[in-house]
């Protein structure tokens, strides 16, 4: 399966994250989601980041919050409102939000 | 004649709900309540972030290109135009990596004179513990 994952949230839904497996899984960081990419605690980057998975943050929602996307973690890629819909019709089968 | 000690503790991160800009306003508008008490009764209010609380305060948010609304960092600037205790919790910034150059710490420029002061936990559990009232948001 294709699997899309819209994460909205930073503090839940990683423990589902870590389970999850797909043929080609994708996370996309949306909402509060984008502090995945963008913060670090202890100096460290977020652990769902060693998924493998392709993950991309939502750039409407990180530059609300006070970020660009040379914070963003080198693993993320910035995608806007268009570039998600294209993701989510042309490399997806399946779409679950977190 | 008496003074209320107010409490805002701000924990929660900004725009996914209306907690953190909530404990804002409500704390910009604690200081117009005096006119409803009694002469000599008074508020004192104090906001602090403590934990993810911290991101509301990190500069050049464009939630107003964006969403098409007002920031949270605009709402903490126009707590530092008012006579607010604001304090932000030196630990959690520590553990973020977070600077005095990345929040907002003044109002220069819209003409406040007041300034946030990055302190230990400690320094916000004593504001909690001398509150009559907390407010976690």
């Amino acid at each position: 399966m294709k699997l899309a994952v819209l994460m909205s949230d930073y503090r839940t839904g990683s423990d589902i994250v870590d389970r999850l497996s797909a043929e080609k899984l994708g996370i996309i960081l949306v909402g509060n989601g984008v502090y995945h990419a963008a913060a670090k605690e202890g100096g460290k980057a977020c652990p769902i980041l060693e998924k493998k998975a392709d993950f991309y943050a939502l750039t409407e929602d990180f530059e609300s919050r006070g970020f660009t996307a040379d914070k963003l973690d080198s693993r993320v890629k910035a995608v806007n409102y268009g570039d998600l819909v294209d993701l989510i019709f042309n490399d997806y089968e399946k779409v679950i939000w977190l | 004649m008496a003074t209320k000690k107010l409490a805002f503790v701000v924990r929660s991160l900004p725009y996914k709900t209306e907690a953190s800009r909530l404990a804002l306003t409500h704390a910009i508008s604690s200081q117009t309540v005096e006119i409803y008490l009694n002469d000599g009764d008074l508020v004192e209010a104090s906001i602090s972030y403590v934990g993810d609380g911290v991101f509301n305060i990190l500069k050049n948010q464009q939630a107003g290109k964006h969403y098409g609304i007002t920031t949270n960092e605009g709402h903490a600037k126009n707590t530092l135009l008012l006579d607010l205790k604001v304090l932000i919790c030196k630990e959690d910034l520590d553990k973020f990596g977070l600077t005095e150059e990345n929040l907002v710490m003044d109002a220069e420029d819209l003409g406040g004179d007041m300034r946030a002061n990055i302190v230990s936990y400690n320094e916000i559990q004593k504001e909690m513990e001398t509150a009559d009232h907390l407010l976690f948001c």
